[in-house]
Formats: C-alpha cells, sequence, structure tokens
C-alpha cells in the first residue's frame, strides 16, 4: 500500500499530462502537488524502517509471479527520500508552471505546448521509473526499471531538437544502452552461478535471496559477473572511463532534468552498484571489488580535476564536477564502514548541492544569453539572490565548511588514512585541490564584472525573492544541516545501510 | 531425454545465430544487415522452442512467441520502413575495413571463449557448450556498434548485442525469470522506438545519418 503512493502518484501525473491536450499549465501544477505524496511516502517508509519494519509488496497472479517483488530496506529508504525530495523540487520547478519560459540559449523562443506536454509525460515517468528501481527486490526487476530511466530521460533531452541537443541525446541514449546491456550480462551470469547450483528458482535474482547464497556461489563466475556489472551500471552512475556522455547529456538538457539526473539518477544507478558490490562481497570477499572501486574512483577523479580546470561552459563545469563526486564516493565505498558511511552520507549531500547548483543554472539560463562563463558575467549584480545561493552552493562542491560535504570529505579521508591508504588519499587530497582553486577561479569570474548588454535579457527586471528561491532554500537548509549535526534518524537509517553494506 | 541432441542442436543453433552476426561485417547494404537481424531472431525463436521441449519448460513457448514477434516481425518492419524512407543507404566506409573487422572478430570470439571457461566447467546443462559463442555474439554486436557511421547500422548492432544477451540467458540459464524476461522485451522495444524516433531527428537535423558529423559538442 505504501509503494502504491509511493509509486502511483507520477504515473498518475504522466497519464493527466497525457490525456491534456493541449498543455495546461494546471497539469503540472498536478503533477507538482501529487509528488508530495510520493514524499510523504518516502518519509512514512523511512519512519517504518528506522523501527526495524521491513515493508515489503507482492501480489501473485495467475501466470506471473510477482511474490515479494517490492521491498525497502533502510538503504532503499535512504534513495527513496533523495529521489522524491528532487523529484518534488524538480517539478515545482519545472518549465510550464505560469513562468515566462524564455531560454535564450535557443533564441527567444518559448517552449511550446507540445514540447511542455512531452516534459511533463516523460518527466513523471523517469521519476516513477527511479522510484521502481530503488524499492524492486529482484534484481532483474531493478534493472528493467533502471534501463527505462534511459529511455524516458532520452525523450526529453532535445526537448528544443538542434544540432548539440540531438547529438548529446544520441551519444547518451547509445552509451547508457550498451552499458545497461552489459549489467544485464552481469546479471544473467549471476543468476547463472545460482541457477547452477541450485536449480530454477523464480525468487532467485530476489536480493537477499542471492545475498544468503552469495557466500557458496563460485567466485570466478562472481568476479566476472562483476566487471560486467561495473562496467554497465558506472556508465550510467558515470564513474570514468565510461562518463563520456554525461558533460554532453547535461550540458544539453533542460535544467530541471539535469537536476533529476545529476541528484536522483546518479544515485540510483550507484546504488545498484552498491546492490552488487554486497553480494560480491559475500563471494569474493572485500580486496576484489575494493580494488576495482579505487581504482576507477582515482580516474574518475583525475579526468574531472583536468576538465574542470578547463571548463568553459558552466553546465559542463558542474557535469565534470559530478564525475568529481562520483570518483570521491568510490573511494568511499571501498574503504570500509567508515568510509561506506562517509560516502552514503555524501551522497545525501551530494543530492541536495547538485540539484541546488541546477535549478540555479535554470535561473541563469533564463537571464544569459550564453552558457560560456567567460559571458555570464556579474551574477551578483543581475540576479542578486540566486548569484549569492550560486556562491554558497559552489562552496558546498568545494567542501567549504558550513556544507555538509565539508564533513564527509573530511571523514572520507579519516577513513582512507586509518585503512593505510596514504599514496592514494594524498593523490586524491592533491587532485581536489586543483578543482578548489578552478572552481574558484570560475566561481569569481561569474560572480563579479559588468556583464555585456546583449550578453544579458534586458526584459526581466533585477531579480527579486519568491517562492522559487525559497524552495531552494529547502536544499540550502538541508546542506547546513547536514554540515553542522546529523539528526538521529538519519544517523539510525545510515547505519543500517552501513550494515547491509558493508560486513567489517 | 536425449541429451547429445539437444546438446549438438543447441551448439548448431548458437553458430548460426553467430554466424548472423557475422554478417554484418562483411555486408554493405542496411537491406542484409535488416535480413540477417530477422533471421537471426528466428533462429533464436527456434532455439527457444527446442529448449522448452527438451527441458519440459512451458515458460519458454511464451518467450519465444514474444520473441518472434517483437525481434523477426515488428522491429524488422519498422527498419525497413526507416530504409526505405532514406532510400539505399550503404555503410560504405566503416571506421575499420571488412578485412580486418573480420579477423578482429574472430579475435573477439576466442576472447569469448577465454572469459567464459569458468562458466563452461562449471555448468552442466547441456547447453552449455554454446555459451562462449553467445559471448563471442555480445562483443560482435558491440564491435559493429562502435565502427559503423550509420544511426540504423549502429542501431542494428545495439539489436544483435541484445539477441546475444537472450541467447546467453538461455544457454547458461535456461532462461531468466519469466518476469524478467517480459521486462527486457518491454525495455527492447521502448529502447528501439526512441532510437529509431532519433534516427529520424538526426536525418532532419543534419541531414544525413552519418553520425561521424556530429562533433559539436566538445568542452
Amino acid at each position: 500500500m505504501i509503494f502504491f503512493l509511493l509509486i502511483f502518484p507520477s504515473l498518475l501525473a504522466a497519464l493527466i499530462a497525457t490525456l491534456v491536450r493541449p498543455y495546461r499549465a494546471i497539469v503540472g501544477w498536478i503533477g507538482a502537488w501529487l509528488s508530495l505524496v510520493s514524499l510523504g511516502a518516502a518519509f512514512a517508509i523511512a519512519a517504518q524502517v528506522i523501527h526495524g519494519q521491513t515493508p515489503i509488496w507482492g501480489i501473485v497472479l495467475k501466470y506471473v509471479n510477482l511474490d515479494q517483488v517490492l521491498r525497502a530496506d533502510s538503504l532503499s529508504a535512504l534513495l527513496m527520500l533523495c529521489v522524491t525530495g528532487v523529484a518534488t523540487l524538480a517539478l515545482f520547478l519545472s518549465p510550464g508552471l505560469g513562468r515566462q519560459v524564455t531560454n535564450p540559449h535557443w533564441g527567444e523562443l518559448a517552449y511550446s505546448p507540445r514540447q511542455l506536454r512531452r516534459y511533463h509525460i516523460f518527466t513523471n515517468l523517469f521519476i516513477a521509473a527511479m522510484l521502481v528501481a530503488v524499492s524492486a527486490n529482484n534484481v532483474g526487476v531493478m534493472w528493467i526499471a533502471i534501463e527505462a530511466t534511459t529511455v524516458f530521460s532520452a525523450f526529453i533531452i532535445p526537448l528544443k531538437l538542434n544540432k548539440a541537443s540531438i547529438e548529446a541525446s544520441w551519444k547518451y541514449i547509445l552509451i547508457c544502452s550498451v552499458g545497461i546491456s552489459l549489467a544485464f550480462v552481469g546479471t544473467v551470469l549471476g543468476y547463472f552461478d545460482f541457477f547452477t547450483l541450485s536449480g530454477r528458482a523464480e525468487n532467485a535474482l530476489n536480493w537477499p535471496v542471492l545475498l544468503a547464497t552469495a557466500r557458496v556461489l563460485h567466485p570466478e563466475v562472481m568476479r566476472l559477473a562483476f566487471v560486467f556489472l561495473l562496467i554497465g551500471y558506472g556508465t550510467k552512475a558515470g564513474i570514468a572511463p565510461m562518463h563520456t556522455w554525461k558533460p554532453d547529456a547535461y550540458g544539453e538538457s533542460p535544467a530541471p532534468l539535469t537536476a533529476l539526473m545529476s541528484s536522483a539518477l546518479f544515485a540510483v544507478a550507484m546504488y545498484a552498484l552498491l546492490r552488487w558490490k554486497a553480494v560480491a562481497d559475500a563471494t569474493l570477499g572485500r580486496g576484489y571489488t575494493d580494488n576495482l572501486f579505487l581504482a576507477l574512483g582515482l580516474l574518475s577523479l583525475v579526468i574531472a580535476a583536468f576538465s574542470i580546470v578547463l571548463a568553459t561552459d558552466y553546465k559542463r563545469m558542474f557535469a565534470y564536477s559530478s564525475i568529481e563526486h562520483t570518483g570521491l564516493m568510490c573511494l568511499g565505498f571501498a574503504l570500509g564502514p567508515l568510509g561506506t558511511f562517509a560516502a552514503l552520507l555524501h551522497l545525501v549531500n551530494h543530492t541536495a548541492a547538485k540539484s541546488l547548483m541546477f535549478f540555479l543554472v535554470d535561473n541563469i539560463e533564463h537571464k544569459y544569453r550564453s552558457p560560456l562563463i567567460e559571458r555570464t558575467r556579474g551574477l551578483l549584480k543581475t540576479m542578486p539572490w540566486t548569484g549569492g545561493l550560486f556562491a554558497f552552493g559552489v562552496m558546498t562542491l568545494i567542501a567549504l565548511p558550513p556544507g555538509g560535504i565539508f564533513i564527509t570529505e573530511f571523514t572520507l579521508f579519516r577513513a582512507g588514512f586509518a585503512l593505510n591508504h596514504p599514496w592514494l588519499m594524498g593523490t586524491a587530497l592533491l587532485l581536489l585541490a586543483v578543482v578548489f582553486v578552478s572552481f574558484i577561479i570560475h566561481l569569481n569570474k561569474m560572480l563579479y564584472g559588468t556583464p555585456a548588454a546583449d550578453d544579458i535579457n534586458m526584459e526581466r527586471p533585477t531579480e527579486r525573492f519568491s517562492w522559487r528561491i525559497a524552495l531552494l532554500l529547502v536544499n540550502v537548509a538541508v546542506l547546513v544541516t547536514l554540515g553542522l549535526t546529523l539528526p538521529a534518524p538519519l544517523a539510525t537509517l545510515l547505519k543500517q545501510s552501513v550494515a547491509i553494506l558493508a560486513k567489517p | 531425454m536425449n541429451d547429445p541432441l539437444f546438446s549438438q542442436l543447441s551448439t548448431l543453433g548458437s553458430s548460426i545465430v553467430l554466424l548472423f552476426g557475422i554478417i554484418l561485417l562483411w555486408r554493405k547494404s542496411l537491406h542484409a544487415y535488416i535480413d540477417a537481424f530477422r533471421w537471426q531472431s528466428v533462429v533464436l525463436s527456434v532455439m527457444l522452442l527446442i529448449t522448452g521441449t527438451f527441458s519440459n519448460d512451458h515458460e519458454l513457448y511464451a518467450v519465444a512467441l514474444f520473441l518472434f514477434i517483437l525481434k523477426a516481425v515488428v522491429i524488422p518492419h519498422y527498419l525497413e520502413r526507416m530504409e526505405k524512407r532514406f532510400g539505399d543507404h550503404r555503410e560504405l566506409q566503416p571506421y575499420v575495413n571488412v578485412a580486418s573487422s573480420l579477423i578482429l572478430s574472430g579475435m573477439l570470439v576466442l576472447l569469448a571463449y577465454v572469459i567464459t571457461r569458468p562458466l563452461v566447467l562449471i555448468s552442466d546443462l547441456p547447453t552449455r557448450s554454446g555459451i562462449p559463442l553467445a559471448m563471442g555474439l555480445i562483443f560482435v554486436g558491440l564491435f559493429v556498434l562502435v565502427t559503423r557511421k550509420k544511426a540504423i547500422s549502429q542501431i542494428v548492432g545495439f539489436l544483435v548485442m541484445e539477441n546475444g544477451i537472450a541467447l546467453l540467458a538461455l544457454l547458461g540459464t535456461y532462461g531468466t525469470p519469466i518476469i524478467v524476461e517480459l521486462g527486457v522485451f518491454l525495455d527492447v522495444l521502448l529502447g528501439f522506438l526512441v532510437m529509431q524516433v532519433f534516427v529520424y531527428h538526426i536525418q532532419t537535423t543534419f541531414e544525413s545519418i552519418e553520425v561521424d558529423q556530429m562533433n559539436e559538442l566538445k568542452h
């Protein structure tokens, strides 16, 4: 029942958006308010999980056995909170809710009703698919839902058709579909091992069953399976060297979608990887997966750091920042229970920070003509609220206090040094320093100076405080709270998740 | 059960399926691509039926039916419509020429034999000797996908790779649980449809379906 409340609202919103044509603003509003139901359900599930329950849902039909198809443990609950939280914000801040929608990057065109209709249908389906992915008990169903996210998001990346957006979405759908197919090879190989041991079983792909059998699975098959899974879900999460679609897709999609992709979708892909990492660890011991995570994590950091130095487009810059944080989380998940704890908290912080950034980017896009950093000057003067929050967001992302990322990176490095990885952690710190400096330089360019007259949209007056800005203060509040303290329910949720993922 | 016969049939079937994949490497017209994919899917459905008969698993009949409808009828139909729309496009200059492609694909199949060795050793199914061929087909599909320039050829490469995965699941485990199997079909269909939409977009925006013109996005 609770799962129904979690997933159904976005499906209903998609249905309404499909039926009402042409698009009207009320559709967007209905979707936004419905997403609050999902958010409430996510909180309810989290509360149940904290009290030690594990909500399970399933039905048995005549031909198709759907017993225990949905299940929520604390890790799922954590992810549900992240996904529904960002989804609610994204739907309230979506185009088509009454705001004047001009996007100077594409000339002074507003989104047409057809585009808005498509946007609202597929965004809601996209959200529903992510929610199914994190509540699926069966890793096969989880895979199906994640593949579905690729398809649904590919429909809305090129909301405005032009060469750049078509190229970005073609790369996105091809690279991610192939990646996800490889993840399915991994899933099949995992199932193969189970099948060989104990014969055909409908529930073999249920994660708890898989985990319980993992100890007796064949290590050599699991090694192969995990490589496929890592490449597959790693592509979706944007771990280097499978990250190449990320800057293009983030650079070209509508900003609320980018916010969803960079925070929620990324977290979902990481979640899938973590589920399998737990299984592989049970079969192989921690060393194998940890080393892979450390190597790819470091590579992501290297690539991200140098790309951020060279960045000229602010949306792509934040995409590379996503790759950087992906790398950091990979390091964390490979560093024992303390590292896993830090990485999970980092995931929550990153979700709040990165979605904040892309919603602000949305505001900036409507004011400035160009996505180039060089031509986006004087933010503080033209958009005092957005500029201020933007500065806060960037500083959080480069781990300055009081943002929560400071705490999580600190914990992460402590875990690394405690596990005797001084060289690795030293290199990572050095790379973070590179990121830090270049972000400060880019930020400096964007905040101050005077914009050229033809670079900004003069029709829009100086920004004033509005409910749209007020909504973003929620993210700021989350980040500051997590920087200063760790609320007890969240701590319980994280500790339970660590216990699931990292058996010391 | 007549195990030797079943084993031989499944190895034969897997080899034919792999050969249809390799045809993509030396044929150039899109029409040949589509035909290869269609016949590959037909053979794959027949293999599902055979496996279903020998293993007494009637779910596989349903899977075979879905696979036939989707991959031997619906998707080839749409592919042909695209082919007609864009005229007789040939894959004139793939990134890798025919001779090197064939040699490389041979090496990919060898690689598949190496990495699937543990699987073949562990499995006790009569179908196990086909597992390396399935893995080889996955690699060949991937190879086609990265070396062709036409958007449609890339799609066919992707579909061939999907067939390889279906074959792997069939040979290794007699198919995944039915709920997963059906979900995968749905995803393949949706994925194909969205790719198809994009081919039309690419055609109208770039006035060609050669993807190597896509070089707008750099830093």
